[in-house]
């Protein structure tokens, strides 16, 4: 009875959205009760939802409706939801986490006055972009969604942009960094759009473009192979810029100007999430092609060691962060890639070794989205302590902190879990979702491709470096000697803020234990001859604490974990070590690159914007000057006269004709050639 | 309601007659009242009756000819509807604009309906003829109106390269009009369209003059250059008017003329016309991306809305080139969506001119503070011509790009690379919209005044921000009507 509702679950952040904007301002906290509000009745009714489809008894088979939208040729596109395990997760912990954040922004962003409406209508309707698009039943509906929740972040990310708290500076490197979030995301999504057209040309005979009729096996196997792939590497390319997916990587840490909220609502709950959550969602399209996967499997292991390499010498606490994201992000995708390797390469194959192959992989769908729902904790609880250290010290320098931990004894432990968590500490949960992670991109390189151990390598290095990074942030900031800004300290965040920290901790601990209660069964993915269908798997319960307490591989990351906040401990806190030794007191070669980003930044600036805008400008240039100088040489005299009025303005009048009577002349000289080519004269 | 017992004979002419009245009472109304307020009203008056004549006949859906040589059918009725739109939310405006003259209030009004009965002759005649007379009626009255701007030199010179450059388009045309009748014996668009097939190179020569002729009007690339010094120099109603609707004509024109020739080619598998289609293809090309790419480089707002009007024109050029019902029904809902967007953004920068805001992109920023309706409302406008769902722009977009895929229809083209070609040009085109966006809403402007702007602006952009919502979240509003027009064609 509630799942016929499931489209009020994007439809109440939208209304709220509406209500914030227009009369919001008149409304205590200016909007920010009703954002709440909205945000939480959006997780009540996903929750009745989820129990409801559940225990329901269409469970594990999609529950979907349509009505039509509109009808183009024999298309019919149609507006819907689609309901199974994946959206009953992703719902949930979306809606739950930004929740909490709302209500953090309360304390956070207290001081913004009148200010405060835009913000909160704003994140309402990126709410609303993410709900929608997780319950969409077909590509078009989820890339309308797609598309404005980049739209959103594009705003949210220059909220600083007018008056930013750290002066004029600030402002416009929040406006750049919202426009190159904007851009970059973009590039990804005309792939999308692209994608989408094709798979439009590829199943036209289907007559729409929804979920339930394109994941048939039969309607898969009527397609071309080749376009399929095809397509689907570009609808990837949308993954690649929303997730951040190396080499389009490089806007999210630019997006660390917007409000600590908005960068936590992004990184956890919504946005780069979106990227992930396609491509599980298009999961039974991806496996079909074993080198799609790869590609897939290889753009992730690479995300996740470049970008962990990245954080290790950042000094500020919001960007540290940022790429640990990033690098994060690129486990789910090698975990989704590993194990659609391993499916596809058993479906090609056939038999009983093709099943086990396919049993094996699909363990890699439950890793990646497992993964992606403790980063969500760990991640939102992460970003919102480090709101909290910016709110009570003012700066983001990590260099100016230390010593926090007495002034702000909430934020400091509640820190510490999540730095555990996401450092893969054992019994927290990115110690289960991580060595998962692991043990499939592993599996893939012993049974698939070498290149999945190479991968795997990558992995393990990148939690080594990971456990680094976060330690030496956490000790930075709240261990060792105070710094310039921690004597300004103005002690512990309001209890707005630390009881959504508090809550969150507990989960960010413990939503590894989720898998052992039935989790793993929710997000399985079946492959059988007749559907490909998410949920309803078996639970493996406990046999997990076997699995990875007897695989020796397991061991191997817990030491390596362990060495890294040792290394992290003696060279920030002891200082026994001192990490000047190793960078030559940052003139080395390497920590000069990681500072630089690799200069991916400089790179995207020589390539599109300055030699965009140069061949902008060239264009122009040839278009005004140079056409017109020289058909002016050839054919001035055609046309005569004018010189009185033509100086004025930028272009000479008997200039443009003589360019039409010169386009004239090569159309005509075209178009015989064309119609001799065709034969028809 | 039947209209044959007011009309008689003339029932498929009833919208542009009743205009065509207007546009001669106009004067004589200014000359005796001396009110330009109440020229105005009757203006608008006499614009809304028509519009409303027309969407009964539309909805009617009955076809009437005059005279063997103009054919009311639904195509005729959906363009004439956008040519009414484009007109109504000129004339709307021209009574508050600062730009439009104070002079020759009569003769403005007489001259912009003039010019509408133009476009509409143009869209119901079966004649290369009679198409040539409307389109010069629209050209030369769009020639005066386009230098009647107050106290801006611009206005004079625009004016003046508009004459030139229209003239020598002009006599292009006609000179392809005569060989065609050399060739063939005929104007008669229905008896052409199977002899123009027997190609050989002074058909290709006439056609060409006569693609040169009317890409003129639509300002497709390379004939594309007088568009941004005459969108800039005249006022912003008539820019208005001119990127909007003269466009269309151009583009109605190519559909009448060309298209029918490809049917009839490809009912006969004549190769010729696959030529031609190519020719088309290239021309939206290059057109498109000239467009985009120049529009990066532009700081002047009306300058950079010319160069993305071009672009625009480019993607509807597709429609010739993929030839198919469907991608005309797209290109004509494409022509709607495109009248709201790109005329709303047109009325924002007239609004924001009578406010003494300048034309320059610098100019506005800050602009969400200082007004938040015509901010917001310039977002919408240009995010929706970036293509960004769910506004209209996405939803035409979507149908005209599926058009040149060709799965839809179930038909795969050869197509696809036009297809992506446009595909990329709309993801350019989002970067110089954006600097407008960011101009607006990110930076910092040099006074945080409040901004007051003419209530009739405020209505216009309103209806435009109201339409390019509404067509986007709900397509089938028009796109039933064109698919009737492309119905009608095929």
């Amino acid at each position: 009875m509630f799942i016929e509702y499931t489209w009020l679950v994007p439809l109440i952040p939208m209304l709220c959205f509406l209500i914030i904007g227009l009369v919001g301002r008149k409304t205590p906290e200016k909007g920010g009760y009703i954002a709440i509000a909205g945000a939480l009745l959006s997780f009540i009714i996903a929750a009745l939802i989820a129990y409801e489809y559940l225990t329901g008894d269409a469970y594990p088979n999609p529950v979907t409706e349509q009505i039509a939208w509109f009808q183009i040729g024999d298309i019919t596109l149609n507006l819907g939801y689609y309901v199974d395990g994946l959206t009953c997760m992703m719902m949930l912990f979306s809606s739950f986490i930004s929740t909490l954040i709302f209500v953090y922004s309360i304390g956070y962003m207290g001081d913004q006055g009148p200010r405060k409406t835009r913000y909160y209508a704003e994140v309402s309707l990126f709410l609303t972009g993410m709900l929608g698009l997780i319950v969409s039943s077909n590509f078009l509906e989820m890339f309308i969604f797609w598309e404005v929740m980049g739209l959103c972040s594009y705003l949210l990310i220059g909220f600083w942009s007018f008056r930013h708290p750290e002066g004029d500076a600030a402002s416009a490197n929040a406006a750049s960094a919202a426009k190159k979030a904007f851009l970059v995301t973009r590039l990804g999504d005309v792939c999308l759009m692209a994608g989408l057209f094709v798979l439009l040309g590829e199943f036209h005979s289907l007559h729409s473009l929804d979920y339930v009729t394109l994941f048939d096996p039969s309607s898969i196997a009527a397609a071309d192979p080749e376009m399929l792939s095809l397509g689907m590497l570009l609808v990837f390319g949308g993954v690649i810029g929303k997730s951040a997916q190396f080499p389009l990587h490089d806007w999210l840490p630019d997006a660390m100007a917007g409000p600590t909220t908005v960068s936590s609502l992004i990184h956890a709950a919504t946005m780069v999430k979106a990227g992930v959550y396609l491509t599980a969602r298009a999961y039974p399209l991806f496996i079909q092609n074993a080198d799609v996967m790869l590609f897939v499997g290889i753009i992730g292991g690479v995300t996740a060691f470049i970008a962990a390499t990245m954080a290790l010498n950042n000094m500020n606490i919001k960007k540290v962060l940022a790429y640990s994201t990033i690098s994060q992000l690129g486990y789910m995708i090698l975990a989704l890639g590993a194990g659609g390797y391993l499916v596809a390469l058993g479906m090609d194959m056939g038999g009983a070794e093709g099943s086990a192959l396919v049993a094996a992989g699909v363990a890699g769908y439950t890793a990646g989205c497992f993964h992606m729902m403790n980063h969500a904790f760990f991640k939102a609880l992460l970003f919102m302590c480090s709101g909290s250290v910016i709110h009570a010290v003012g700066t983001e320098d990590m260099r100016e902190m230390g010593g926090l931990h007495k002034h702000m004894k909430i934020t400091s432990i509640t820190m510490l879990l999540g730095s555990l968590s996401i450092a893969g500490f054992p019994l927290f949960s990115g110690f289960w979702s991580k060595d998962l992670v692991l043990e499939i991109a592993m599996e893939a390189g012993s049974d698939g491709t070498v290149w999945f151990t190479v991968l795997w390598i990558l992995a393990v290095i990148t939690a080594f470096m990971t456990a680094f990074y976060m330690f030496r942030m956490w000790f930075m900031t709240f261990m060792g000697e105070e710094g310039h800004a921690s004597q300004h300290c103005h002690g512990e965040s309001p209890k707005t803020m630390t009881v959504p920290l508090m809550i969150l901790s507990v989960f960010a601990v413990l939503s590894g234990f989720f898998i052992m209660f039935g989790l793993d069964a929710m997000v399985s993915f079946n492959v059988t001859d007749t559907a490909f269908i998410v949920g309803g798997g078996h639970s493996e319960g406990f046999y997990y604490f076997e699995e990875l307490f007897t695989n020796p591989y397991t061991y191997l990351t817990i030491v390596l974990a362990l060495l890294g906040i040792g290394i992290a401990y003696l060279m920030y806190v002891k200082k026994t070590v001192d990490p000047g030794r190793f960078n030559r007191n940052g003139e080395s070669w390497l920590y000069k690159a990681l500072s630089k980003r690799w200069w991916f930044p400089d790179m995207y600036n020589q390539i599109s914007w300055k030699f965009g805008y140069g061949i902008a400008k060239g264009v122009n240039y040839v278009d005004r000057q140079v056409i017109d100088g020289t058909v002016n040489g050839l054919s001035g005299a055609v046309v005569g006269g004018g010189d009185a009025v033509s100086k004025m303005q930028t272009g000479h009048v008997q200039d443009y004709s003589s360019v039409i009577l010169l386009g004239v002349a090569i159309l005509s000289v075209a178009m015989v050639a064309i119609a001799m080519f065709f034969g028809g004269m | 309601m039947d209209f044959t017992s007011v009309f008689g004979d003339f029932t498929a002419m009833a919208p542009l007659i009743i205009l065509l009245v207007g546009a001669l009472l106009l004067p004589a109304v200014q000359f005796i009242g001396k009110r330009p307020t109440a020229t105005w009203a009757v203006a608008l008056l006499f614009t809304a009756v028509s519009l409303i004549v027309n969407m009964m006949m539309l909805t009617d859906g009955t076809s009437y000819t005059t005279l063997d040589m103009y054919t009311y059918v639904a195509f005729t009725g959906i363009m004439v509807l956008l040519f009414q739109v484009v007109l109504f939310l000129a004339i709307l405006v021209s009574n508050s604009s600062v730009e439009t003259t104070r002079l020759h209030v009569g003769a403005y009004y007489a001259l912009l309906v003039g010019a509408t009965t133009g476009m509409m002759f143009v869209a119901g005649s079966n004649d290369l003829l009679t198409i040539f007379v409307g389109v010069e009626l629209t050209s030369i009255s769009s020639y005066a109106m386009v230098s009647m701007k107050r106290k801006d030199p611009r206005a004079a010179e625009a004016g003046v390269k508009y004459v030139i450059i229209g003239g020598l388009s002009t006599a292009l045309t006609i000179y392809g009009i005569s060989m065609v009748y050399g060739l063939t014996g005929t104007t008669s668009l229905s008896a052409m369209s199977t002899l123009v097939l027997d190609m050989n190179w002074m058909m290709a020569v006439a056609l060409v003059c006569m693609i040169a002729g009317y890409g003129f009007k639509i300002a497709a690339v390379p004939f594309h250059m007088w568009a941004p010094d005459v969108y800039e120099g005249a006022s912003s109603p008539v820019s208005l008017f001119l990127a909007t609707g003269s466009k269309k004509m151009g583009l109605s024109v190519f559909i009448q003329v060309f298209l029918v020739t490809f049917i009839a080619g490809s009912v006969l598998g004549a190769e010729a016309t696959e030529g031609l289609q190519y020719l088309f293809a290239i021309i939206a090309a290059l057109t498109m991306t000239v467009g985009n790419i120049v529009a990066i480089a532009q700081t002047n707002i009306k300058r950079m809305l010319a160069y993305s009007s071009v672009a625009q024109a480019g993607y509807i050029l597709i429609i010739m080139a993929v030839a198919s019902e469907y991608a005309v029904s797209a290109g004509l809902f494409h022509m709607f969506t495109h009248v709201f967007m790109k005329g709303g953004a047109f009325l924002v920068v007239g609004a924001l001119i009578c406010a003494g805001i300048g034309e320059k992109i610098s100019d506005y920023r800050g602009l969400a503070k200082r007004s938040p309706f015509m901010a917001a409302a310039m977002m919408l406008f240009l995010f929706s011509l970036a293509g960004i769902p769910p506004l209209a722009g996405f939803t035409s977009k979507f149908f005209l790009f599926s058009s040149a895929i060709g799965g839809v229809d179930g038909v795969t083209s050869q197509w696809v690379w036009l297809a992506f070609i446009a595909i990329l040009n709309s993801a350019i085109s989002l970067y110089y919209y954006a600097r407008v966006v960011k101009a607006m809403y990110v930076e910092k402007g040099s006074s945080d005044e409040k901004i007051v702007v003419p209530k009739a602006f405020t209505v216009a952009i309103a209806i435009c921000v109201l339409f390019v919502i509404v067509l986007g979240v709900y397509p089938q509003l028009i796109f039933d009507y064109c698919e009737l027009a492309a119905a009608a064609i095929f």
